[in-house]
């Protein structure tokens, strides 16, 4: 143990502080490496190489973050605030869309695509109504927290 | 929302990153504000005029209706 970690703390100061433009090639590199341990690991069907990939990508894209110095100042998150708004709006409805053409019609027995050996859509199905309430769930209850937390709600004058 | 901060940084003979360093945000954030592709909270305005001495709306000008009291 204490020789993982003394490694890992070595990694951590080889690591050179790095500006938005060393960060995002960092970032690059890291994902191509993952994608190929991941790659080995599916052509060799072994699980733990895969989650040991994954694991060892994550780990260090954190030590690059704590090394970079990144502002995220409020035009990028406005940025994020439009692209999470959009992404929502056109997940959602397909999704929902989507859990509606394999579920309804394969119960009252008209589907196109939920007979045969395509069966399995149906599974599709619930899994896609399932997520699409759990997107709409999560989008209510975080509207309302942050509606409270920004002065929303009250009653007061 | 019209503003003067292309002319208010050469006045002070400032780049736009160096610009960005001093009032805390990216130089893509300066170059949108520049080129009114963005409006900037109303925080950052007042850190932009104060950085150049001069009221908010020296800087930032509204060129929409007027409501009178």
């Amino acid at each position: 143990m204490s020789i993982i970690l003394d490694i890992m703390s070595k990694i951590y100061y080889i690591i050179p502080i790095m500006d938005r433009k060393r960060y995002n090639q960092f970032r690059v590199i890291v994902t191509l490496f993952v994608g190929a341990i991941v790659s080995v690991a599916v052509i060799r069907n072994s699980y733990l190489l895969s989650i040991a990939g994954v694991l060892t990508g994550m780990l260090f894209m954190a030590f690059v973050r704590s090394k970079a110095k990144i502002k995220i100042d409020e035009r990028e998150a406005t940025v994020r605030e439009k692209a999470a708004q959009l992404t929502y709006a056109i997940f959602a409805p397909t999704i929902g869309i989507g859990a509606f053409l394999l579920l309804v019609p394969s119960y009252s027995g008209l589907s196109v695509f939920v007979k045969g050996e395509f069966v399995y859509l149906e599974s599709l199905g619930m899994i896609l109504a399932y997520l699409a309430l759990f997107l709409i769930a999560i989008y209510a209850i975080s509207y309302h927290f942050l509606n409270r937390k920004y002065g929303g709600g009250g009653d007061e004058e | 929302m019209k503003n003067k901060l292309k002319i208010y940084r050469a006045m002070h003979d400032l780049t736009q990153a160096q610009l960005a360093d001093k009032i805390g945000v990216s130089r893509q954030t300066v170059i949108a504000i520049e080129s009114d592709k963005y409006l900037p909270s109303l925080g950052l305005a007042f850190k932009i005029a104060r950085l150049f001495n001069v009221k908010v709306e020296d800087v930032f000008s509204y060129e929409g209706e007027t409501y009178e009291n």
